[in-house]
């Protein structure tokens, strides 16, 4: 009789313990704010306007990012060089293009209107090291299930490179599945008018750039020679249905600037359950020289960088298997089209707000009307139809 | 006799106002080697009072009176001559009456004739000494007195007597034979008043004024009971007779010192017996739970393992089992302690004053000492629980002489997980257990042999392709013998390992296993010399190698990309020698003057990187490195570490302590996490990472109230350490070549008031403590990245000012109790999310000032009915059952709060907490 009650007992215990140990969102507080100045600063060793990007802190509740505006941002160099840097829409351009040389210590300094002196340590240009490939594979992973990876490889023969950060910006091409010829449009109150759609809203292009810090280290391989699983996409994920296209940036970091990035990464990520991470306070090479107690977030990195574009078709990956699921429900629904009394009810009005707010769009016109969500039909409501410059098809 | 003196009272009463008169009068007496006898006629013949008396009560007296007194009156005459003896007097006109023990009193106490016959004596009031009269026995119901058990009366009655209690000593011995009887237990009915005869038969107890019942329970001898009109300090011998028939056993108890008396302040003593009642956590008994319910020990938060004792670091606690140190002594993240607790005897914890025999911490000792086994027959204890199972079992080898104790535990988790639907459950293990064998050889008189076994291990992996794995192993051989009755010393060897493993086994070509090892062995030498009444020597030397493996990961494919990595090896020596005495002052001061000198040298074979001086530590900086041979000294620490503790007694039960403690500390938990974790490694001092030291001062007050029913103290404390560890932000600790430069060494100060009163005894018992402290660190270097929060103080971790907590136990019937638990803390400081920014796309958090801000009170209920077995003598076992809520409020405490920025770049908080609901569970104990 005992153990009948145990067994009952046990599995909700272990249950409170293991998994639940509970976790639930909980209300952050900002009554103690503090304004700090943000530099996000990578030069890297493109011919080009260099850019340097300067913000301030803001409070939680806040959604618009605030730009410093009116401050003398140069770099100076220990061979006499100083880039200046001129302030255009929210960020600070070099005044002419420039490249860092291998050799050469480089540092940052930023006057603001407030009076504050910064200043950087000094950096030199990392090695330079060429991406090798960047290859796309069908792979099935334990937790994700099937999908493509997408692995960058890298060799540096002198084993100096060692500390590496990417960025990518990925880009696909969207066909809707559901684009009809005509389409419905508001005239008046109570009128609706059938008139030809434009083919431009069948086929859309979504750029977008990663925003996770991805880094490596080959430290602790007996080479200097990387094979970075950078991005995985689900075979169900509907981005990589027709045509996809990514970019690798490999930026080489030295040590300091690996930390940074890996300490910023680090105190963002939960850690464990029951052994959280200690946070606190990051600090960069960079210093306000005027006032040691004012706080400053943000690395200067004088980085070698190389990139490389990759394309695949999901068909050539997939053969013959049927593309994934949209990103949306795409079932048709009936909006009987008329006012006052009628069976199935009249829901001209309905109809006619969510065509006001391009939720709804039109793919048959009898009986009046079978609608779809509009991104089945349009694809510009959530993507753009512009070519973007470097698509090839 | 009874009746002579109820006649007397009568008599006394009705004559009251004439006596004051009468007795006034002066004159001239000479006595020169007269008896009493002849002194008592001189007197009749002189003046005119008459005496009346039982002659043998005279005769008996031998001491010669010689004085010459001069214009005196009877009163101060009779006073004098009768000073030395049993004798009292009074004088009704001119008649003298003496009486044999007794006082013959003037007035009644004002409380004579309230209705509380149980009120014998100066029970509620302290300083007016209410006189003891005899026809209160009567109305004493709750002694029972039989007309077999005759009353003895114990020295003088004095109205002059402010003591309160009275020494009582005698020889005990055996009626048929007229040798000593040693280890008699004697005990005072209805008080907590107890001693054992020595080897020579002797003993001595501290009695209250007026009637003791004392008891004598032995197995061997008839039962004793004799009532004691304690007047004075006086003899009492006692002869027993064997008994013929052994009857069922009778377990005996020993109480220790009070704490009043002790010289120790800041100590714990935990008495495994006595937590039987507390309510518990998933069916487990803990002694280390049960201690963190008293002043000055906390934890980070429930299921965080360690323990923060008066604001030290988790790190800075020697928890020893046996003389030997447990590195990791609690399973399952902190849940449960890895002590059994059927086999543990005692835990006591220095929190204040430490004394010089143990080293090598900063903050306290855990001294946890596991039972003898039963040398007379075989018997066991178990218990069944929800998640664990227990037992014990000691078994004789030579009767009376040898036992040994095995005890072992195991949890059922990993099978209830298997059996579970749920797919991540089912994919997650958990489960530990540990054993333990002792085994003791009373080898002769002189000397004494004792041999722990320890092994615990752990393991556990949730819904992860990596098991983790941790085990303590402990051996610890302790050898007493007494040169003489004054002299005796201890030899002790130990060797303790601690080690983890995580073991990554996966698809991915480059799975791993990973591990951790630290092992140490030490062997003690111990002298304890009473070289008189008022000095009292311990002296010793103690040294101890350690062995560390600080971590390897080896690649478990042949493809592998990954290289094996293996962190050399460390060694080092640490060594004490100290002498400490005991030096009794006065009756009232006692002091203890300890001297420790501690000696460490981290030893080659080594690589050290030598740093550039005046930069901060980084793989940069690094401009050498120095190679040492095996064996060879790479630097050396040492210094003097004195303890001093006194006592002082204003009053028999009220006593003020003061200590000052110097602790050097030469090994290190390198621990990025906010608590501690079983994957946190030891590293030991070395070039680069210098040893912490810490200084305690120390102040405490103690009062027992009603006969020890009530134990209340107030203790204060300020605490300063230098060089304790902490990490630059997330710093990389594991496998890590050249873990100083994640390294900072800081500062630390902590003060605080600790409040307890402790009721042992009586139908409601338990304790209620209180604390109030801070725990403060400062991290200052000389670079921005070794300055956390502007070089300036900050709560640590672990700082919570208020801490209450009541355990509370009440018993209705022999069978039945109810014991309840309470707790409140301040929320434990946190580093909270001030605001945001952005970098590189992303929205990142801006943390405030380390700890600046904190997490909710913590707030907890637990409530357990015991239920006692019947308690039938003749059964095979006597068992209980224990039935416990845990969190009966059902408060969601937060452990953490802590911050995701999601891929979205939005940051969100998440608080974490345990037992959020009320956790129901129920064992069955039981002993044999």
């Amino acid at each position: 009789m005992k153990s009948i009650y145990l067994i009952k007992i046990v599995p909700f215990l272990f249950l409170s313990l293991i998994i639940s140990s509970c976790s639930e969102s909980y209300n952050l507080q900002t009554d103690n704010y503090e304004e700090a100045l943000v530099v996000e600063a990578t030069i890297t060793n493109e011919l080009k306007n260099q850019e340097i990007k300067l913000t301030k802190t803001s409070k939680f509740e806040e959604e618009e990012i605030k730009t410093v505006a009116g401050a003398n941002v140069n770099i100076h160099d220990n061979k006499g060089n100083i880039f200046y840097f001129k302030e255009s829409a929210g960020k600070y351009i070099s005044e002419t293009k420039f490249r860092p040389s291998p050799n050469t210590e480089y540092t940052l300094e930023i006057a603001t209107t407030d009076g504050k002196k910064y200043q950087s340590s000094n950096e030199t240009l990392t090695t330079e090291t060429e991406i090798e490939s960047v290859t796309p594979e069908v792979i099935t992973d334990i937790k994700e299930g099937r999908g493509v990876q997408i692995n960058v490889k890298s060799y540096d023969p002198v084993n100096t490179s060692k500390y590496y950060r990417y960025e990518y910006e990925e880009a696909y091409k969207i066909i809707t599945p559901k684009w009809y010829p005509i389409k419905l449009v508001v005239i008046g109150p109570r009128e609706v008018e059938e008139v030809l759609n434009e083919t431009n809203k069948k086929i859309c292009y979504t750029v977008k750039n990663s925003t996770d810090i991805l880094q490596y280290t080959t430290t602790n391989l007996l080479e200097d020679r990387v094979d970075f699983p950078i991005r995985f996409i689900s075979d169900q994920n509907y981005i990589i249905s027709h045509r996809y296209s990514i970019l690798v940036r490999q930026y080489v970091q030295n040590i300091e600037s690996y930390t940074f990035y890996k300490t910023l990464k680090e105190i963002s990520s939960s850690g464990s359950v029951l052994s959280p991470k200690q946070p606190g306070f990051l600090n960069g090479n960079i210093k306000c020289m005027s006032d040691s107690n004012s706080k400053v977030i943000g690395f200067f990195d004088v980085s070698a960088v190389s990139s490389k574009r990759v394309f695949f078709n999901y068909k050539d990956l997939f053969p013959g298997e049927p593309l994934p699921p949209y990103y949306t429900d795409c079932s048709n629904q009936f909006f009987n089209y008329c006012w006052g009394a009628g069976d199935p009810p009249c829901v001209g009005g309905t109809l006619i707000y969510n065509l006001t707010i391009n939720s709804l769009t039109l793919i048959n016109i009898e009986p009046k009307y079978i609608m779809v969500n509009a991104p089945c039909g349009d694809c510009t409501v959530f993507s753009s139809n512009v070519v973007p410059p470097f698509w090839t098809d | 006799m009874n009746k002579i003196i109820s006649l007397l009272f009568i008599l006394f009463l009705s004559n009251n106002i004439l006596i004051a008169q009468n007795s006034n009068e002066k004159f001239s007496i000479k006595f020169k080697d007269e008896s009493l006898a002849t002194a008592i006629k001189n007197i009749e013949t002189t003046t005119l009072y008459k005496f009346y008396f039982d002659p043998t009560w005279v005769e008996t007296n031998k001491t010669l009176i010689t004085g010459d007194y001069n214009n005196i009156t009877i009163d101060e005459l009779l006073e004098k001559i009768l000073n030395k003896t049993d004798l009292n007097f009074v004088i009704i006109k001119k008649k003298i009456i003496l009486t044999l023990n007794n006082q013959i009193h003037d007035k009644l106490p004002s409380n004579y004739f309230a209705d509380t016959p149980a009120n014998q004596n100066e029970k509620l009031e302290e300083n007016i000494e209410n006189p003891v009269f005899y026809q209160q026995y009567d109305s004493l119901n709750n002694y029972s007195i039989t007309k077999k058990t005759a009353v003895i009366f114990i020295g003088k009655e004095n109205k002059e007597s402010v003591k309160k209690n009275y020494l009582i000593s005698g020889h005990i011995n055996n009626e048929e034979t007229n040798k000593p009887e040693a280890n008699i237990y004697i005990k005072i009915r209805n008080k907590n008043i107890s001693t054992s005869s020595d080897p020579n038969g002797y003993f001595s107890l501290q009695l209250p004024r007026g009637m003791n019942v004392l008891e004598i329970k032995s197995l061997t001898h008839k039962e004793f009971t004799k009532t004691l009109m304690v007047y004075n300090d006086g003899t009492f011998d006692i002869n027993l007779n064997e008994k013929s028939n052994q009857l069922d056993e009778v377990v005996i108890k020993k109480k220790g010192k009070r704490v009043t008396e002790t010289v120790l302040s800041g100590l714990v003593s935990i008495d495994i017996e006595n937590i039987k009642n507390v309510p518990l956590i998933l069916g487990e008994r803990d002694i280390l739970k049960i201690a963190t319910t008293f002043p000055g020990i906390k934890t980070t938060g429930e299921g965080s393992a360690g323990f923060n004792v008066r604001g030290g670091k988790e790190d800075q606690n020697l928890i020893l089992l046996d003389n030997a140190v447990l590195y990791n002594p609690q399973h399952f993240l902190g849940f449960f302690s890895a002590i059994n607790p059927y086999t543990a005897k005692k835990a006591d914890i220095y929190k204040g004053s430490i004394p010089a025999d143990f080293g090598g911490r900063l903050s306290s000792v855990f001294d946890i000492t596991t039972k003898n086994g039963n040398p007379e027959k075989i018997s066991g204890e178990g218990a069944i629980g929800p998640i664990t199972s227990n037992l014990s079992f000691a078994l004789p080898i030579e009767k009376n002489k040898s036992s040994i104790l095995f005890g072992a535990r195991a949890t059922y988790s990993d099978w209830i997980l298997k059996s579970l639907d749920d797919e991540n459950l089912k994919n997650s293990q958990a489960g530990f257990y540990d054993g333990i064998l002792k085994y003791n050889n009373a080898i002769n008189k002189t000397n004494n042999l004792e041999a722990t076994l320890y092994y615990s291990q752990d393991r556990f992996s949730i819904n992860s392709d990596s098991i983790y794995k941790y085990s303590n192993r402990l051996a610890s051989v302790k050898w007493d013998h007494s040169f003489n009755k004054n002299h005796k010393a201890s030899l002790i060897f130990t060797n303790s390992e601690y080690k983890f493993n995580i073991n990554y086994d996966s698809e991915d070509i480059n799975a791993f296993d990973f591990g951790y090892k630290i092992n140490e062995s030490q062997f003690q030498l111990k002298f304890n010399y009473l070289f008189n009444e008022k000095h009292h020597f311990s002296y010793g030397i103690a040294s101890k190698l350690y062995n560390i493996n600080p971590g390897y990961q080896h690649p478990k494919k042949t493809e592998a990309t990954l290289i094996p990595i293996d962190i050399d090896k460390e060694k080092a020596l640490e060594s004490g020698v100290y002498f400490s005495d005991n030096y009794k002052v006065s009756d009232k001061l006692l002091i203890d003057l300890g001297l420790r000198y501690s000696f460490y040298a981290a030893l080659g074979a080594s690589d050290v990187n030598i740093y550039q001086s005046e930069l901060p530590l980084n793989e940069a900086t690094v401009i050498n490195t120095q190679h040492y041979n095996n064996n060879e000294i790479e630097k050396k620490y040492g210094g003097f570490e004195p303890r001093l503790a006194a006592r002082y007694f204003f009053t028999e039960d009220f006593s003020i302590k003061a200590g000052y403690d110097f602790t050097r500390q030469y090994i290190h938990l390198l621990s990025s996490n906010v608590t501690q974790s079983p994957n946190d490694t030891w590293k030991l001092s070395d070039t680069n990472i210098k040893p912490q030291s810490g200084q305690q001062i120390s102040l405490g007050l103690f009062k027992n109230l009603n006969d020890d029913e009530f134990e209340i103290s107030l203790e204060g404390y300020y605490k300063k350490s230098n060089n304790i560890l902490d990490y630059k932000v997330g710093a990389q600790l594991l496998l890590n070549k050249n873990v100083e430069t994640e390294l900072l060494q800081g500062e630390g100060k902590a003060y605080g008031i600790e409040f307890l009163i402790k009721k042992q005894i009586g139908k409601l018992n338990g304790w209620i403590g209180y604390t109030y402290s801070r725990s403060l660190v400062k991290l200052d270097g000389q670079y921005n990245e070794e300055k956390v929060n502007n070089g300036e103080y900050f709560a640590s971790n672990f700082d919570k000012p208020h801490d209450l907590s009541a355990v509370l136990n009440y018993k209705f019937t022999k069978r039945y109790s109810l014991s309840t638990n309470f707790l409140y803390q301040t929320g434990r400081p946190i580093t909270f999310p001030i605001g945001t920014y952005h970098y590189g796309d992303a929205e990142y958090t801006l943390y405030s000032d380390r700890n600046k801000y904190r997490i909710p009170d913590y707030i907890r209920l637990d409530i357990g009915i015991n239920i006692e077995g019947n308690h039938k003598i003749k059964k095979l076992a006597h068992s209980f059952w224990n039935i416990s809520i845990y969190n009966v409020l059902g408060r969601d405490n937060p452990y953490s709060i802590y911050f995701v920025t999601n891929p979205a770049g939005k940051i969100k908080a998440y608080k974490t907490s345990i037992f959020s609901i009320p956790v129901p569970s129920i064992t069955y104990n039981f002993k044999f």
